[in-house]
């Protein structure tokens, strides 16, 4: 290996360390006692460890953190507003890739058109549709919203529209009509592209932080990533060793995800379109 | 015939899309529309009736001394002084990571590229408590470290409380959460350059430096345009990271944490509209002018 490798190397494992750093301190912090995790001394690993912080959320007698109302929330919310992002744009792009619709290019252009407008401007006037609808502290509110965003139609249609029509035509003179070319041709080819959007999708609404803050104020719909920050500023302000074994907790299931789907994430970046 | 079974055949694959025009209508259009509705009236949630104002809302914006002018003003200057001290780390950095990535064998390639890309995976709540707690004056990860090593032993550097402190602090937390996916985004551009471009340059005896600015630069041009404008946009949304970081008071006190604010404590939906539509409307000015700047054919 060529020496200036070898410095490379080096310092990529430094920077490594410092990205690590933060989590693990994280993770230390959470099996540290009341009394360390104030104390001015500096020790990287728990000197004392305990599970004390992790027994206390969890403990069903301590009202302020339903915890396992809170991971149910997430995931609920997570995979029915997945599920609906894929099923409406996936129908969507197909239509505007492959088949023969009226208003066509105006309806191409609106939805691109959205993407460049700041999600503040529509921020306060969707809450106050939810709140005439008395959906606020709902399921409804947590979800929805997700459902008509146009990135993903984006990302899809680009991938449709370089699907070969000739296969198209051959399943139609085959028989197959339009529900059925979609699918059992069309989805079956995209495979990779859904399972990055599902990815996007979910870990966007997953660790989405504004909206289901301020949507939501009852203690017990809120999601995860809300109840970092509701702790935070409330009953673990002075507690860090909870506070960070909460943060832990909220972090394992998308990293877990994360990680297993890396790769196709990887990939995914490389197809939006950000192209030379 | 014909005619009718064209007109069928539209409106079956009219279907397909019905769905989703419905969502975006009702979660994308209406909103962005009732907004600039929301803008021209008086509208505070308490109130029975929200009375049309025309411009009021936008006027006591720039009125000097109203809770509306200190708040867009006060969160204006806050978020402008992130954009311009975040933006150019973002995409440096970004860049930097990609090329020490490329430098590497390719066996470790992967493995780094995951370390990197981790933080991306945690939500902004939890990076902005890992990172309160990293900056604690008391008890926090970097103090003590310093304080180990024997510097500020004995007065903690006030991460959270103070300029230009708190910044730095803002910023670093940034880096760490989003750098990997700018880092990603140039490693693509950098693998689509053409390899022939770099032989010839080596066999004219052109340094690394040299063939970095020469070649790689001029290259990805399009690629670090749009790194800078999606950075900015992203940096002028900042909200997490001076909402639960900071305890600077109005020094870090965003667009969005007044604008919120505005809605949400003072109840004034109508002025927090306005305020928001300006916010919009500014960062689309700014996105078009990086655009043309860097677009420019000398």
């Amino acid at each position: 290996m060529k020496s200036s490798k070898i410095i490379y190397v080096l310092l990529a494992a430094v920077l490594g360390i410092i990205f690590i750093l933060p989590m693990l301190w994280m993770f230390s912090n959470s099996f540290k006692t009341d009394v360390e995790v104030m104390a001015p001394e500096f020790h990287l690993f728990p000197k004392e460890f305990t599970w004390e912080n992790f027994q206390t959320i969890f403990d069903g007698g301590n009202v302020d953190v339903p915890i396992f109302r809170w991971i149910f929330n997430s995931f609920f919310v997570g995979f029915a507003a997945t599920f609906l992002v894929l099923l409406l744009d996936t129908m969507a792009a197909y239509a505007l890739a492959k088949l023969d619709i009226p208003f066509k290019k105006t309806l191409f252009a609106l939805f691109i058109g959205s993407l460049m407008v700041p999600g503040i401007i529509s921020f306060l006037p969707q809450y106050l549709n939810f709140s005439n609808f008395n959906l606020i502290n709902t399921y409804y509110v947590l979800i929805l919203p997700y459902s008509g965003g146009a990135l993903g139609v984006f990302l899809l249609i680009q991938f449709f529209q370089s699907f070969p029509n000739e296969i198209i035509e051959a399943a139609r003179i085959d028989g197959a009509n339009k529900w059925h070319v979609f699918t059992s041709v069309l989805l079956p080819s995209s495979v990779s592209i859904v399972t990055t959007l599902a990815i996007f999708t979910f870990m966007n609404v997953f660790n989405d932080y504004v909206w289901p803050f301020f949507t939501v104020t009852d203690l017990e719909m809120r999601t995860l990533t809300a109840g970092v920050a509701v702790m935070a500023t409330g009953s673990f302000t002075a507690s860090y060793g909870k506070l960070m074994a909460l943060a832990t907790l909220s972090t394992i299931p998308t990293l877990i995800i994360f990680l297993i789907g890396q790769k196709q994430f990887v990939q995914s970046i490389t197809a939006t379109g950000v192209k030379q | 015939m014909s005619t009718m079974s064209n007109w069928k055949s539209k409106l079956t694959s009219s279907l397909f899309i019905l769905p989703y025009f419905l969502a975006f209508l009702a979660f994308t259009l209406i909103p962005i529309v009732y907004g600039f509705i929301i803008s021209f009236k008086q509208y505070n949630l308490l109130d029975p009736v929200h009375p049309f104002v025309g411009l009021g809302n936008y006027k006591s914006i720039f009125t000097e001394g109203t809770q509306e002018n200190d708040l867009f003003f006060i969160g204006m200057k806050a978020t402008l002084k992130f954009v311009v001290f975040s933006v150019p780390f973002l995409v440096i950095v970004g860049l930097g990571f990609a090329l020490l990535l490329n430098a590497l064998p390719a066996k470790l390639r992967s493995f780094f590229r995951s370390i990197y890309f981790i933080p991306y995976a945690v939500s902004a709540t939890v990076m902005a408590v890992i990172w309160k707690r990293m900056f604690d004056v008391t008890g926090g990860f970097i103090n003590l470290l310093l304080a180990k090593v024997g510097i500020h032993e004995f007065d903690p550097i006030p991460w959270l409380l103070d300029s230009p402190f708190v910044w730095f602090a803002l910023v670093v937390a940034t880096l760490w959460w989003t750098i990997g996916f700018n880092m990603i985004i140039f490693v693509n551009a950098l693998n689509g350059v053409p390899e022939d471009l770099y032989e010839a340059a080596k066999i004219d005896g052109a340094s690394g430096w040299n063939r970095l600015i020469s070649i790689t630069l001029p290259s990805i041009r399009p690629v670090i345009v749009f790194v800078l404008i999606t950075s900015t946009i992203a940096s002028y949304n900042i909200f997490a990271q001076p909402n639960l970081m900071s305890n600077a008071g109005d020094e870090t006190k965003v667009l969005l944490m007044g604008i919120l604010q505005t809605a949400y404590t003072a109840r004034e939906i109508g002025s927090a509209s306005a305020m928001a539509i300006l916010m919009g409307l500014t960062i689309m000015i700014a996105s078009i002018i990086q655009f043309m700047i860097t677009n420019r054919k000398e």
